[in-house]
């Protein structure tokens, strides 16, 4: 029963924070973009504009909602379902924090679980996300979805590829898919013995594809603005849309925060290797905070790609890259 | 036949990293800056007296408009957005407006008014700001353009100054 009650709370305080998280990222997106710009962005809403998010959500809420005439209703209601849901089921199993204890109660690790097959997990259900944009897409009944729908799930199936193969890397490297295990293998009280040292071309390739995987830019072919009007959700309004938006915000975070378990020594401090658990959360949230920030400042900083650009740089560039590096890496371990 | 001479990229060009960090650098100094955005409600446009905001009536010093209703500025007036009715008075000038009424909906701020009056009775305000719930209510009477002189004076001594050019 207190298992089961710790697990509870667990899940509630992480999804909280995500959504929350989440909600803060759609302002900071507005908010930095605006300062790159010289402008000061939203600061009416509350203090500097905190409360911005809420007002949003609000207004998507009283917005109509919309379904094109000859739209297929279940799937059109499905999709943002399946964009927003994969998204935010994948944050289960990363790793905040090692043992919490609170009140004198020892409340384990400070993620939903800790999955042997983590890893795997996270690519698993993070691929099926590809449905809802395609599902979105397809089921508007629309030309400009139809298309945005199509490129965005031919540009997330390849570069799907290359992230797995450079996960697979740090797994190979690690020897498990346990996100858990990755992140205590780093977590040796030196900076250097993170795995962004050891694989620097990993690393570049991995952030590169986390930018394809999302679709933000420079690679957003989903939505395009000048092209596609706003690709696969063009025809959706109201909280369907905030669904999609949603979604893409939590997939932000979790590709931010996969990245530093990955590379950047997940929740580990640097010259300090049994830290408490709260000086580990903020170590981790201030890693994924930070490409949670480089996501934004790149948005605002480039234009966006060619889509044969963006193949060829997936499948010709990146692709061989990453296998080269598997196999490099492969050769090294098995040297060694 | 026009050949474009392609720029030959050096290597560090064609990896694209470098030229991207660059470009991120730029962005990343401009979040400093000082912000060119005007915050309009606190932060209104200055004006000054050769703002031609909304037309306002000159109210002489005992209270009563200085207009005769002569009707001029009605004619005048592109939008027909100005309706006068007249009636006598016992003063010297004889005539006052009954009516004067300005649909500001209507009203394109072209100044017309203002130089067709003879007994410079409309001028151009500094006032800019519109709205109002019904449209009605934006059909402004008497009692919401009249204005005392000192509130006109530095658009009425502009206005004298552009008229002695000629």
């Amino acid at each position: 029963m207190n298992d089961f009650l710790i697990i509870l709370i667990k899940t509630c305080v992480i999804y909280g924070g995500l959504i929350g998280a989440a909600a803060l990222m759609t302002l900071a997106e507005r908010k930095f973009s605006a300062w790159m710009q010289l402008r000061y962005g939203p600061n009416r809403v509350g203090p500097w504009g905190l409360l911005q998010p809420l007002a949003d959500g609000v207004k998507f809420i009283f917005k109509e909602e919309l379904c094109p005439d000859g739209a297929n209703p279940w799937i059109f209601r499905l999709a943002p379902i399946l964009s927003a849901v994969p998204a935010m089921l994948t944050v289960a199993v990363i790793p905040f924090a090692g043992d919490v204890t609170l009140f004198g109660v020892d409340c384990g690790n400070l993620s939903i679980t800790d999955l042997d097959i983590g890893t795997l997990f996270l690519v698993a259900i993070g691929g099926l996300s590809v449905y809802g944009v395609i599902l979105g897409g397809w089921a508007s009944n629309s030309k400009y979805s139809l298309l945005g729908g199509l490129r965005a799930s031919a540009q997330m199936i390849s570069y799907e590829l290359s992230l797995i193969m450079i996960i697979l890397c740090i797994v190979a490297m690690t020897g498990s898919l346990d996100l858990r295990a990755i992140t205590e293998s780093q977590n040796t009280g030196n900076p250097l013995s993170w795995n962004v040292f050891s694989q620097p071309l990993a690393f570049v390739i991995f952030v590169i594809a986390t930018f394809a995987e999302t679709n933000r830019h420079p690679f957003d072919f989903a939505e395009c603005e000048p092209e596609l009007v706003a690709g696969f959700h063009t025809e959706y309004s109201s909280m369907k849309f905030a669904l999609f938006f949603l979604g893409e915000y939590c997939a932000m975070i979790v590709m931010a925060c996969l990245t530093t378990t990955l590379f950047l020594g997940g929740y580990s401090v640097p010259f300090w290797e049994d830290a408490p658990w709260f000086i580990e959360l903020g170590s981790f949230c201030a890693k994924a905070g930070f490409f949670a920030f480089l996501f934004i400042w790149v948005r605002w900083t480039l234009p966006r790609f060619r889509f044969d650009q963006l193949m060829h740089l997936g499948w010709k560039v990146f692709l061989p890259l990453a296998l080269a590096n598997l196999l490099v890496t492969g050769a090294v371990i098995s040297l060694a | 036949m026009v050949i474009v001479k392609r720029k030959t990229l050096t290597l560090a060009e064609r990896l694209y990293l470098p030229e991207i960090l660059r470009g991120m650098s730029i962005t990343f100094a401009k979040m400093f800056k000082p912000k060119v955005t005007r915050q309009y409600p606190e932060e209104p446009l200055p004006t000054n007296e050769v703002t031609r905001g909304q037309p306002r009536l000159r109210q002489l010093i005992d209270g009563n408009l200085a207009c005769v209703s002569c009707g001029l500025c009605e004619a005048a007036c592109p939008a027909y957005a100005i309706t006068i009715d007249g009636q006598e008075t016992d003063r010297f000038i004889e005539r006052e407006p009954e009516k004067f009424e300005i649909d500001m909906l209507r009203c394109i701020l072209c100044g017309f008014c203002e130089e067709a009056c003879p007994k410079d009775a409309i001028f151009m305000s500094t006032e800019l700001e519109l709205a109002g719930f019904t449209r009605a209510s934006l059909k402004y009477d008497i009692d919401k353009l009249k204005r005392t002189m000192p509130e006109l004076a530095p658009r009425m001594d502009y206005i004298k100054r552009i008229n002695e050019r000629w």
